[in-house]
C-alpha cells in the first residue's frame, strides 16, 4: 500500500471512526478473554541465616484478561495487555522442597508492546511478533505459618515478605485473525523477563527470575 | 490523533492506578493441621524448667520481654500453645507430677535408658520411656502434636563409661598398681553392667571376648536397641493411643560439641591423634547406628516425622556463616568462667565482653551456650529445623 492512501486512510479513522479497513493505521481496538502467566522460576538462594540451598517457586495463574491495541500504521502496533491481577503462590524449593506454600502475593504487570503485524490491513490472518517493557506491580503479599516457623518467626511477631516492584523485557509471538470487519481473536505468547527481590522481615532476602511464560487468548473488537 | 494518544495515556494510567493500590505484607499464622495441645517428651534440650530454669542462657529476650525460649516452646507458639513443665523434682533421678495439665515431660538429663552409677537402670521419669508411658496414661488425642528428643545423653554415657574403662586399663597396663587394677576392673564392671542393661549375657559375653572390636560392636548393638525401644514406645504408647503426630529428632553429631571436642582434644594429647580421630569415629558410629535404626522403625509411617537434627546441627558446626552464627566451638558462658548454666545469665554475658568480641550481644550469635547445650538462638535455628519437617508432613 502506498503511502498516501496509508495517511488518507489514517485521516478517515480520525473523522469517520469505524469506517476505514481492518486493523489500518489509526484505528483502535479492544479485546477481552484469559492470560495465563506461568512463571519459569529460577531461584537464588536465600541470604543468611537459612538452611544453605533455600529457594523457591513460584506457582502459575489465570486471570480476566484482554487489551487495548492502537495501529500506528498498517503494521505497526501499539498494544496494551490489561488483565485482572495474578495471585501467585509462593512455594519451597531447594533445602526447603516440600514444605509448601510459603505465601501468596498478587501482581500487576503494566506492559506496553510494540508489535509488527504481517500481512495487509485487511488480510484476515495477521500473524505478528512484538517486543516490549513491562512494569510488574507486586503488592497483598500473605505469608503463612511455614514460613513462619522456618524463619523463627512467632505468633505476636510475624514473618511477613515483600516483593520489589521491577522493569522486564518481553517478546512476543501471536496472531490475530479476523472473523470480518469488527470481530477478531487475537492469541499470542509472550516470554517476559523478570527478575525481583523478595524481602522477609526476619532480614533475609532471595533474588528470583520469575521469567513468566505469558498466554493470551482473546476475543476482540475494532472501533 | 492526539486524541487517540491521550485515550492510550489514559489505559496506561488506569494500569497504573490498579498498580497503585495494595500494600504492605500481610501474614495468615494459622497452619496446616488443626493442633491443640502440644507434647514433649525429651532431655535438657526440650525442658521447659523442670528445675527452674531452662537448658540455654539465663535471662528474658529483650523482643518479647519474657525468658528466652527453648526449641518446643517455639513450635508450640506457632500453634496458638504454650507449654509448661510436666514434673517437678525430689532428687536428679526421681520426679512427682508438678501440674497434670502442663504436657512438657521433657527432663535435662533424661535418657532412653538411664543408667545410674551403681550400674542400675533407673525407671523414672529421667527416662525417656518412662516419659512417653506417663504421657500416653495421661491421654493423647489427634489434635496433639509430640514432640521428641532423646538419646544423646545416652550415647555420652555410653562412651563415657567406654573411655573410662579403657583409660583405667592403660593405666594399670602401665603402673601394674593393685589401686589401679581395681579401679580398671570397677570400669570393666560397670561399662559391663551398662551394656548388659539391653544386650543379652550371651551376646554380650560373645561381644566382649573379641576385645575392643567387640567393645565397638556391642556400643552399636546397645544404641540400636534405644533406638527401637524408643520406636516401640512411640508406637505403643502414643500412637496405638489416638496420636497422629510424632517428631522425634534424631541424635546430633555430638562429638562436634564442646564436650566431646575437649575430650578429643585430652585424648589427642595423652594418645597421639590416631587415638583421638578413633574414639570420634566410635562415637559418630554409635550416634549414626542409632540414627539409622530409628529412621528404618519409623519407616513410612506418615503420623511420624523423624527430624534429621544429626546433619543440619553438621552443617550448622561446619558452615556457621550461613545460619548467621559468629562461633560455633566455643561455650559462651565459659568465657565467663562456667559450664553451669543456671546461673549463666545475659547480663553477665553482656558485662562481660571478652577479647575479640566488641559488642554486649557477642553471645546471641555463637552457637553454644555450655559445652553441651545452645544458646538461644541456637534453639531458634533448632525451632526452624524442626518447623522445615512439620511443614513437609503437612502440620505446619
Amino acid at each position: 500500500m502506498k503511502k498516501p492512501m496509508r495517511i488518507s486512510a489514517a485521516v478517515l479513522a480520525l473523522t469517520a471512526c469505524g469506517l476505514a479497513g481492518a486493523q489500518s493505521a489509526g484505528t483502535w481496538s479492544a479485546r477481552v478473554g484469559i492470560t495465563h502467566l506461568s512463571p519459569d522460576v529460577s531461584s537464588g538462594n536465600l541470604s543468611a541465616p537459612s538452611f544453605p540451598n533455600t529457594k523457591v517457586d513460584a506457582g502459575s495463574n489465570t486471570q480476566l484478561g484482554g487489551g487495548i491495541t492502537y495501529m500506528v500504521t498498517d503494521n505497526l502496533a501499539l498494544d496494551v495487555p490489561l488483565a485482572t491481577p495474578f495471585k501467585h503462590d509462593l512455594t519451597g524449593a531447594g533445602a526447603i522442597a516440600g514444605v509448601g506454600k510459603l505465601g501468596s502475593t498478587k501482581a500487576i504487570p503494566a506492559t506496553l508492546m510494540l508489535q509488527y503485524r504481517f500481512n495487509e490491513a485487511k488480510a484476515a490472518f495477521r500473524p505478528y511478533v512484538g517486543a516490549g517493557v513491562t512494569y510488574a506491580h507486586f503488592y497483598g503479599e500473605k505469608t503463612t505459618a511455614t514460613l513462619n516457623g522456618l524463619s523463627g518467626g512467632t505468633l505476636a511477631n510475624p514473618t511477613t515478605a515483600e516483593l520489589d516492584d521491577k522493569f522486564g523485557a518481553l517478546a512476543q509471538l501471536g496472531f490475530v485473525y479476523q472473523f470480518n470487519e469488527r470481530w477478531f481473536v487475537d492469541a499470542s505468547y509472550s516470554k517476559s523477563f523478570l527478575k525481583t527481590k523478595i524481602h522477609l522481615s526476619s532480614g533475609q532476602s532471595i533474588s528470583v527470575r520469575l521469567n513468566p511464560d505469558v498466554f493470551s487468548m482473546a476475543i476482540g473488537y475494532r472501533f | 490523533m492526539a486524541s487517540k494518544l491521550k485515550l492510550l495515556a489514559a489505559a496506561m494510567a488506569t494500569v497504573g492506578l490498579l498498580a497503585a493500590c495494595g500494600g504492605g505484607g500481610g501474614a495468615d499464622t494459622t497452619p496446616k493441621a488443626k493442633v491443640t495441645s502440644v507434647k514433649v517428651m525429651g532431655d535438657s534440650l526440650s525442658d521447659s524448667g523442670t528445675f527452674g530454669y531452662k537448658f540455654t542462657v539465663q535471662g528474658n529476650d529483650p523482643t518479647t520481654g519474657k525468658p528466652y525460649l527453648v526449641w518446643p516452646e517455639r513450635i508450640a507458639d506457632l500453634y496458638s500453645t504454650s507449654l509448661c513443665p510436666h514434673y517437678k523434682p525430689t532428687s536428679q533421678t526421681t520426679f512427682v507430677t508438678a501440674n497434670a495439665g502442663c504436657t512438657n515431660y521433657a527432663i535435662g538429663g533424661a535418657q532412653i535408658n538411664y543408667v545410674d552409677a551403681s550400674g542400675q537402670v533407673v525407671n523414672s521419669p529421667i527416662s525417656v520411656l518412662q516419659q512417653i508411658k506417663d504421657a500416653g496414661a495421661a491421654g493423647v488425642s489427634s489434635n496433639d502434636l509430640i514432640l521428641i528428643d532423646g538419646g544423646a545423653n545416652d550415647a555420652a554415657a555410653l562412651i563415657t563409661a567406654v573411655l573410662t574403662y579403657q583409660s583405667a586399663a592403660a593405666t594399670y597396663a602401665v603402673t601394674g598398681s593393685p589401686a589401679d587394677g581395681a579401679k580398671a576392673l570397677a570400669a570393666q564392671k560397670y561399662l559391663q553392667a551398662f551394656l548388659a542393661s539391653k544386650i543379652d549375657t550371651a551376646t554380650l559375653t560373645a561381644l566382649l571376648s573379641q576385645g575392643s572390636d567387640g567393645i565397638v560392636k556391642a556400643g552399636g548393638l546397645y544404641m540400636q536397641t534405644l533406638a527401637q525401644n524408643l520406636a516401640t514406645s512411640m508406637q505403643t504408647d502414643l500412637l496405638a493411643k489416638g496420636a497422629t503426630r510424632i517428631a522425634v529428632l534424631n541424635i546430633p553429631a555430638i562429638q562436634m560439641t564442646p564436650k566431646f571436642t575437649t575430650v578429643l582434644a585430652q585424648i589427642a594429647q595423652a594418645q597421639g591423634t590416631a587415638a583421638s580421630k578413633q574414639a570420634e569415629a566410635l562415637l559418630d558410629g554409635w550416634v549414626s547406628a542409632f540414627n539409622a535404626t530409628l529412621k528404618t522403625a519409623a519407616g513410612n509411617d506418615s503420623r511420624i516425622a523423624v527430624v534429621d537434627f544429626y546433619t543440619e546441627f553438621k552443617s550448622q558446626i561446619s558452615n556457621p556463616a550461613a545460619y548467621n552464627f559468629t562461633n560455633a566451638t566455643v561455650a559462651v558462658c565459659s568465657k565467663i568462667g562456667t559450664d553451669e548454666l543456671s546461673t549463666c545469665s545475659a547480663d553477665k554475658l553482656a558485662a562481660n565482653i571478652p577479647q575479640g568480641e566488641t559488642s554486649p550481644d557477642w553471645w546471641k550469635s555463637y552457637v553454644f551456650a555450655n559445652s553441651f547445650h545452645p544458646t538461644p538462638y541456637g534453639y531458634q535455628q533448632m525451632g526452624q529445623l524442626v518447623s522445615r519437617s512439620l511443614a513437609q508432613a503437612g502440620w505446619l
